[in-house]
């Protein structure tokens, strides 16, 4: 049996995409929706909030995505949870790249606000399946 | 479950928000770019103007500008490349970005039609479609006092012409410069043949080759060839016949004007009619709703449709009798009709048709069909009725319809106490042209006042031809002193326009008179004030506008 979806932390700096963002997966999709406009921040709150899954935006001013995945996987609680990146560059081996270091999946941007919260929940199921 | 409605408008209203913050975006990364040194290697600086364009790039489509995500990616693509040789780029470098930086702004104007698969709507109005409105032109002409006759001459027409005298300029020019429209003369002192070597160099560079009209004295074959390679859409000699010239702008630059679809609902269940206007605005149409069938006349005059959607079984009076005693309108004679029924009975579908109805659609309807079948029902009509109003040689209204234009307007404007003012214009002494240059020389004549009437007056003003040299404008929401002085700057202007017959110039004026609708009751009245102020143009010696007076007082215009 797998757990039901709820708690997603989003990562991304442009305050555009997160009102967007926020509507999709909320609105549409019925997920609990904590933001983060950064790297740090997403550090310092992760553990408050306690995400089922993360969405990490991987171009970031200050600390990008993936050293943000690597210090979320220093922490213990963290090391396993599902981390998804978001981000404009799909070439297959960047795609295969960012699954090296960590991450289930990537979802590509611009994302389509009105499919977004079916990518995810397929994301779920799949690394839960 | 989340109201499908109430998603769209919050989505709309984010897409809105990010369009309206687009300018500023692009101004910042215009202004990143400029601010870039031109003598070293600034690798924050670069840094930031990368990231301004990703940010683009991931987030266009989101809002329903897919165009500027996919311009935004190719930017940053060829950025990285630049980021990872961290040498200065070079001109040829610095061109290819000018180049990208001006297609992003082009693409601003491109929002999509979204889809909202959930609900079955269409979602958002559909991809607003900026045509080509460029009036801008670049004369490229070595000859300073040619160029700027030129610049004069299309200046009438509302052109806004930049002159260079240099290829150089010119090509400086291009670089941040999309849509305009290019006459270049071919010989320059430098090479004979310099403006065709320079317009193939500038559109390698482009994309989108820009439209560029070459204008010679050369008449050789080979030269006229080597124009079209460079990209040349036309090659006019020397003189240049305005006319022709214009012709060739006009074919480029004016496309139909693509006023929304206008949809009349009549429909006794409120419930209907609210979801039918909400799925027709959705794409984009102007919707009126009237739920009682005995109502109708009034909206019908007014809002002028484009189509009636008419319910078949209404209290009072059904959707059939209705739809016979439109037909029995003049006006109304070839609108389309469609009915919405829930009945499948052929047979009485049938019947609806002879009462004169083009479609029946059965209820529960799906929206993408209504949206299909009532847009290209309207399309087809609006291509067919624009060869019934529409006069041949101007493409200006024919009599018949500026007339029913002005009894519409005229109607209109009384009941909401707007002004309007009506003029009549006639080409003085035409008689003469054409015996003197010929029919074909009259013609150009008729043609370019036409012109030079749409392309100066407003859009929302209407320009027939009333007769052989005798056109009709109605200026909505225009008193008559004003009108006066705008058809009196066209007059100045149109007399200063040199025509050109079988290579002798020669000028025409015309006589103008206006009437203004607050001293006037009805369009009959209006159109034969403005009638008697044009005879008293003609009269106090031509070349002139009159603003006719308002009536004697008399009783009954006072009741």
């Amino acid at each position: 049996m797998v757990d039901k979806l709820v708690r997603i932390l989003y990562v991304e700096d442009e305050p555009d995409i997160q009102t967007v963002a926020r509507l999709a997966l909320e609105t549409l999709g019925g997920f609990t929706v904590e933001i983060c406009s950064s790297g740090n921040e997403a550090l310092q709150r992760v553990a408050g909030f306690q995400p089922q899954l993360i969405l990490l935006d991987v171009m970031m001013p200050g600390m990008d995505g993936p050293t943000t995945l690597g210090k979320l996987r220093e922490l213990p609680q963290f090391a396993t949870t599902p981390v998804v990146f978001m981000t404009a560059k799909v070439q297959p081996s960047e795609v295969a790249g960012y699954k090296q270091i960590g991450a289930v999946d990537v979802i590509p941007k611009p994302f389509d606000p009105m499919t977004l919260s079916g990518q995810v929940q397929a994301i779920w199921e799949h690394c839960h399946g | 479950m989340v109201d499908p409605a109430e998603l769209q408008a919050k989505l709309k209203a984010l897409s809105d928000s990010y369009a309206a913050q687009l300018p500023e975006k692009l101004s910042q990364i215009a202004h990143a770019w400029g601010q870039l040194p031109k003598d070293r290697w600034d690798d924050g600086g670069f840094q930031t103007l990368h990231r301004m364009v990703h940010s683009l790039t991931g987030s266009g489509k989101t809002f329903g500008f897919a165009l500027l995500s996919d311009v935004a990616r190719n930017l940053e693509e060829y950025l990285k490349q630049l980021a990872q040789a961290k040498t200065v780029p070079d001109e040829e470098q610095r061109k290819r970005i000018q180049v990208l930086l001006s297609e992003l702004h082009q693409v601003t104007l491109h929002r999509d039609a979204a889809a909202d698969d959930q609900s079955g709507l269409i979602a958002v109005a559909p991809a607003k479609q900026d045509i080509a409105s460029t009036k801008r032109i670049f004369v490229v002409e070595d000859e300073p006092e040619q160029a700027e006759e030129l610049k004069i001459q299309l200046g009438y027409f509302g052109y806004d012409v930049s002159v260079f005298n240099k290829l150089a300029d010119f090509q400086q020019a291009m670089q941040a410069t999309s849509d305009v429209v290019v006459l270049m003369d071919i010989n320059f002192p430098e090479n004979s043949r310099g403006g065709i070597l320079a317009t193939k160099e500038i559109q390698q560079k482009r994309d989108v080759p820009a439209p560029v009209v070459f204008l010679t004295s050369n008449v050789e074959l080979d030269a006229r060839l080597e124009a079209v390679r460079a990209g040349g859409i036309a090659y006019l000699s020397k003189p240049v016949n305005i006319g022709n010239l214009i012709d060739k702008l006009d074919s480029l630059t004016s496309t139909l004007p693509s006023a929304p679809y206008r949809v009349l609902i009549v429909d006794d269940s409120e419930a209907l009619t609210t979801y039918y206007a909400t799925v027709l605005e959705q794409a984009g149409m102007v919707v009126k709703a009237v739920n009682n069938p005995l109502h109708v006349m009034e909206p019908l005059l007014e809002f002028t449709p484009d189509l009636i959607l008419l319910d078949i079984y209404m209290p009072e009076c059904n959707g059939m009798e209705l739809a016979s005693v439109i037909r029995q309108l003049d006006a109304f004679v070839g609108i389309p009709i469609v009915f919405l029924s829930a009945e499948s009975d052929l047979d009485k579908q049938l019947f609806a048709m002879g009462l004169g109805a083009d479609d029946f659609l059965t209820k529960p309807i799906q929206p993408q069909h209504l949206i299909s079948s009532v847009s290209s029902r309207i399309q087809r009509s609006l291509i067919l009725r624009s060869f019934m109003v529409r006069d041949s040689l101007t493409g200006l209204l024919n009599h018949t319809a500026i007339k029913d234009q002005l009894d519409r307007e005229v109607a209109q404007t009384k009941r909401r106490g707007m002004p309007l003012a009506f003029a009549m214009v006639d080409i003085d002494h035409f008689k003469k042209v054409n015996d003197t240059y010929g029919h074909p020389a009259g013609d150009r004549v008729i043609k370019s006042l036409s012109r030079m009437l749409k392309q100066r007056l407003r859009e929302t003003d209407m320009v027939g031809r009333y007769g052989g040299e005798e056109f009709a404008v109605i200026l909505s929401n225009t008193n008559g002193e004003t009108a006066l002085k705008v058809l009196d700057a066209i007059r100045k202007d149109f007399a200063r326009l040199r025509h050109l017959a079988e290579g002798k110039e020669f000028s025409a004026t015309f006589s103008c008179g206006i009437a203004d609708v607050s001293f006037f009751g009805d369009s009959v009245k209006l159109c034969d004030a403005a009638d008697k102020a044009l005879y008293k143009a003609k009269h106090a010696g031509r070349n002139q506008v009159v603003l006719g007076h308002a009536p004697p007082v008399s009783g009954s215009d006072f009741v």
